[in-house]
């Protein structure tokens, strides 16, 4: 099992970092004809510390700033104009950027570091000063740094920080490493994209060779499964919008279903993990596909209701609720998880203290009125040549399994939600309630397949003639339940982070 | 063979489990791009444009998890149109294009807010034509649109069609009072002259404004309305509240370096003036500043000044907008009389709105064609707007032309409205009339 895990780890670590590469396209245009730019980068070392600073003028400000430039009025910036123009700039930044480390102001040494014209819009120019700033340092010793920005406050213009240690360790930096501008030579073109404004930045360093890096703005691209759904999203919020004949009904629904079984098949909401939970707490076919039709009822009903408050209301925030329910959806499967493991646990103990015999073991687990369906876990036990193992535990309380199955449907899926709000938008909102049922069909289709088939794999792995294998197979039951219990915590976490954030 | 897909099924779940903590699902999480972060906090965090801050971050996570939301589409366009009126920074027009764009691309028929929002930025780009048959697109999609019936208010007002104009804002009124349509009610009296009337209107708008930004801007209009009627004291007042409100609202500067000049008090004027063109260079600030620096006797930084207006417009032009009337009023200051008259000329067969007919008057008199420059003096007037600038530049055309009593006439109308309406063409007027002898 562990072995297992750190497999599973380093494969995941692996995708990870193919996933991980830096996206967000970038525009050659500045931000805007008015615009006063700001980077400074802050380089950290054991010894020093080093700010590199560019500012980029816009067309005007740098028409603005001409006569500071020329300052002989002749009409061109001499080498000497040119270097008297930077280190004035440079010293204005050098009073307006405060470092503070442990609470004592940097004094800084200042270097002018360039200044220079690039063609702009209109047949204007734009201007870029650089400053190099420096200050002796001890970053041998744990340390907080507070770095504000204050040079032309009053300017509309994108304002970044970066921040990096050599040598010496930055934890949990709020900035990131690496200038998602390029150092304002480029910057991203997103019509979801505000500018950026940082003006100060809290930082922690400690001394070590860690990677220094700060939190690398990245943009998850996906694997191809999660584009191909991602795909057949659009396809499908196409056809709600377009024109309505038999056929195109029809082929709503099919791919609504697909869609939803895609869904669950993808990672995340917990909804893989219950087939195994379904698995590990030795359920029967049966209960596969309960949770699947109340996933189905639950998910439905779920995005009905949201879709209907959100078309009511303009003040609710979609993304807050979907939150909300998140970390209610993984409290759900962490509690599910504990009470699991409370019971393999409990049992284990008794199996091993008292080597009670299985069938009073499970009068713990009697589901009223279904006393008599135990004979099929019977049979197998006693083929086992009467070899000693933990007996498997009953099926799932239904209580439970319903816990299962609403915490996997109560999360609407967004793609479902947009699918239904367009479709009452379009006043077809009888169409778009059959998609959103097929659309919790297909996930339920998934889940309970997935929950059969682990089903069938774990009765012929329990009933293997190999000691070793059949052991593993005992402890599978603790090892779903703690893994039901992390996923579920897991969930409920990045859910809150996302609320609280 | 049986323990091989166990492994394998083991293996999918570990995966899909830890995935599933780690966040690897493409696009749907609430903090997916936690590259907007720091930048959207620490707007918000800033006073003046705050509420819009938010509501554009908002909008800009709410279309990362549902980017097929129309609505919210078009109303991120709207208020990245807002946040260009408020920052002055025309390269917010573009976005909020391709965030209207966007909007109708997903919803072509049945869309009115993308249309609306569409209108408005043709407003604010000077395509007031384009902006008029946007907003009665968006009306046939929605009758009962208060925002549409605002957007098509303002362009009829620029295009010089005041009754169509005025219909339009009532019926706004009727939809939607409030502060919206209390400032465009205000401003369609305000052309017509009926200061007393608008001032009231926009007092009631004062009442219903909440956000400090609103506060400011209609302390700033209230305090115009007393400018124009020559009462420096009030409109000084109004001008120390709008800044009281929000100190990060600009235009109150331009008031203030008005109210400051007409006192005497230059350097502070000058000061002022400095600052607001600093923060926000638009032609029309600049060119306010050059006159103050020329009549205050700095006819070199004036030409600067100048140089930035054309820059300016220029920039304008970039970014996808027309302005030929302040093509026209910066030819004048320049001196350049004749591609003045022509500036002009191209706006009045776009438009026939009172400042063009003003503005291509002036141009025809200073190139010596008084005689069609009085018909274009005239119809500035026409609404009875009692603006001292009209009445100024009629009274100097009527004098050219050796008509003496109309001159005397809407000179003295013109200084007595505010005998400092303009730091260089009110000492021009007293001129005037005592060479008159009056």
């Amino acid at each position: 099992m562990r072995r297992l895990a750190c497999t599973g780890l380093a494969v995941l670590a692996a995708i990870v970092m193919v996933l991980a590469l830096p996206a967000r396209p970038a525009s050659a245009h500045p931000l805007g004809n008015f615009s006063v730019n700001q980077a400074v980068r802050l380089d950290l070392y054991p010894d020093r510390i080093a700010v590199t600073a560019i500012v980029d003028l816009a067309e005007l400000p740098t028409l603005q700033a001409r006569s500071a430039v020329d300052t002989d009025g002749d009409g061109r910036v001499s080498a000497a104009e040119s270097v008297a123009y930077n280190t004035q700039v440079c010293s204005a930044m050098a009073r307006a950027v405060a470092l503070r480390v442990d609470g004592h102001r940097v004094q800084w040494t200042v270097r002018p570091a360039g200044f220079g014209y690039r063609p702009g819009s209109a047949g204007l120019r734009t201007s870029q000063t650089s400053c190099a700033l420096g200050a002796a340092a001890h970053l041998t010793s744990p340390a907080r740094l507070d770095l504000v920005d204050s040079y032309q406050a009053g300017r509309v213009g994108w304002r970044e920080i970066t921040a990096a240690g050599h040598g010496v360790h930055l934890l949990h930096p709020p900035v990131p490493a690496r200038s998602v501008s390029h150092s304002l030579r480029s910057y991203p073109a997103d019509l979801l994209g505000s500018p950026l404004d940082q003006r100060s930045a809290r930082l922690r360093a400690e001394p070590g060779d860690g990677p220094g890096g700060g939190a690398a703005i990245q943009l998850n691209r996906g694997d191809p499964v999660s584009r191909w759904v991602a795909a057949a999203d659009r396809k499908l919020e196409g056809l709600v919008g377009g024109r309505l004949t038999p056929l195109v009904g029809v082929l709503g629904v099919v791919l609504a279903l697909m869609l939803g079984a895609a869904h669950a098949a993808l990672p995340g909401h917990g909804k893989t993990v219950m087939a195994a939970y379904i698995a590990g707490r030795s359920g029967r076919p049966r209960d596969a596909f309960t949770v699947g039709a109340i996933v189905t009822l639950t998910h439905t009903g779920g995005v009905l209701v949201l879709g209907l408050l959100l078309t009511a209301t303009t003040s609710l925030a979609g993304e807050a609720v979907l939150g909300w329910l998140g970390i209610a959806s993984g409290v759900l499967v962490a509690a599910v998880g504990a009470a699991m493991l409370a019971g393999v646990l409990r049992r284990r103990a008794r199996v091993h203290g008292h080597h009670r015999p299985p069938a009073h073991d499970h009068d713990d687990d009697h589901d009223h009125g279904h006393d008599h369906r135990h004979g099929h876990s019977h049979g197998h036990s006693h083929h086992h040549h009467g070899h000693p193992q933990p007996h498997p535990s009953g099926p799932p309380r239904r209580l439970s399994l319903a816990g299962m199955g609403i915490a996997g449907g109560l999360v609407p899926s967004p793609s479902a939600l947009i699918v239904l709000l367009g479709a009452i938008g379009l006043g077809r909102t009888a169409f778009g309630v059959l998609l959103v049922v097929a659309y919790g069909a297909g996930m339920a289709a998934t889940l309970t397949a997935a929950g059969l088939l682990l089903v069938r794999v774990r009765d012929r792995w329990a009933s293997h003639p190999r000691r070793a294998l059949a052991r593993l197979a005992a402890l599978a039951p603790a090892g779903t339940a703690a893994l039901v219990l992390c996923v579920g915590l897991g969930l409920a976490g990045r859910a809150a982070l996302g609320v609280l954030h | 063979m049986r323990h091989r897909i166990l492994i394998v099924g083991l293996a999918v779940i570990l995966v899909a489990g830890v995935s599933a903590v780690f966040g690897l699902r493409h696009g749907t999480s609430p903090n997916a791009s936690a590259a907007q972060a720091p930048g959207t906090r620490a707007r918000a965090g800033q006073a003046p444009d705050g509420q819009l801050s938010e509501g554009i971050a908002r909008a800009q996570q709410h279309l990362r998890a549902v980017p097929g939301d129309y609505v919210t589409w078009a109303a991120l366009g709207s208020a990245y149109i807002e946040r260009a009126r408020v920052t002055a920074d025309p390269a917010y027009y573009p976005k909020a294009s391709g965030a209207l764009r966007h909007s109708l691309k997903l919803r072509p028929a049945g869309n009115p807010a993308a249309l609306t929002g569409l209108g408005a930025l043709a407003n604010a780009r000077h395509k007031f034509a384009t902006a008029r048959h946007l907003a009665h697109r968006a009306l046939r999609a929605d009758p009962y649109s208060a925002d549409a019936y605002g957007v098509l208010a303002d362009a009829l007002t620029q295009l010089g069609n005041a009754p169509a104009a005025t219909e339009a804002v009532q019926h706004m009124l009727d939809l939607r009072p409030g502060l919206a349509a209390y400032a465009r009610a205000s401003y369609d009296l305000e052309q017509h002259g009926r200061l007393g009337a608008a001032a009231a209107l926009m007092r009631r708008a004062l009442g219903d404004a909440v956000d400090p930004a609103d506060i400011a801007f209609c302390r700033y209009q209230l305090g115009e309305l007393a400018w124009r009627a020559g009462r420096l004291d009030a409109a000084a007042t109004q001008y120390a509240a709008g800044q009281a409100a929000d100190p990060g609202y600009l235009p109150l500067l331009a008031g203030q370096g008005r109210v400051a000049a007409a006192r005497g008090q230059t350097r502070t004027a000058l000061a002022g003036y400095a600052e607001l063109t600093a923060r926000y260079p638009s032609p029309g600030y600049l060119m306010e500043y050059a006159n103050l620096l020329r009549a205050t006797g700095h006819p070199a930084r004036a030409g600067q000044q100048l140089a930035l207006a054309a820059a300016a417009l220029r920039l304008f032009q970039a970014n996808g907008g027309t302005d030929d009337l302040g093509a026209a009023q910066l030819a004048l200051a320049q001196g350049d009389v004749q591609p003045a008259v022509r500036a002009a000329e191209r706006e009045w067969s776009r438009r026939h709105f009172a400042d063009v007919a003003d503005t291509l008057g002036w141009a025809l008199h200073r190139s010596g064609a008084n005689g069609k420059a009085i018909s274009y003096a005239r119809k500035a007037d026409a609404l009875g707007a009692r603006n001292p600038g009209y009445l100024f530049h009629l009274g100097m055309i009527e004098l050219s032309l050796g008509r003496s009593s109309d001159a005397r006439h809407h000179l003295r109308a013109a200084l007595a409205l505010n005998r400092h309406f303009s730091p260089l063409d009110a000492p021009a007027a007293v001129a005037a009339l005592d060479r008159l002898g009056a």
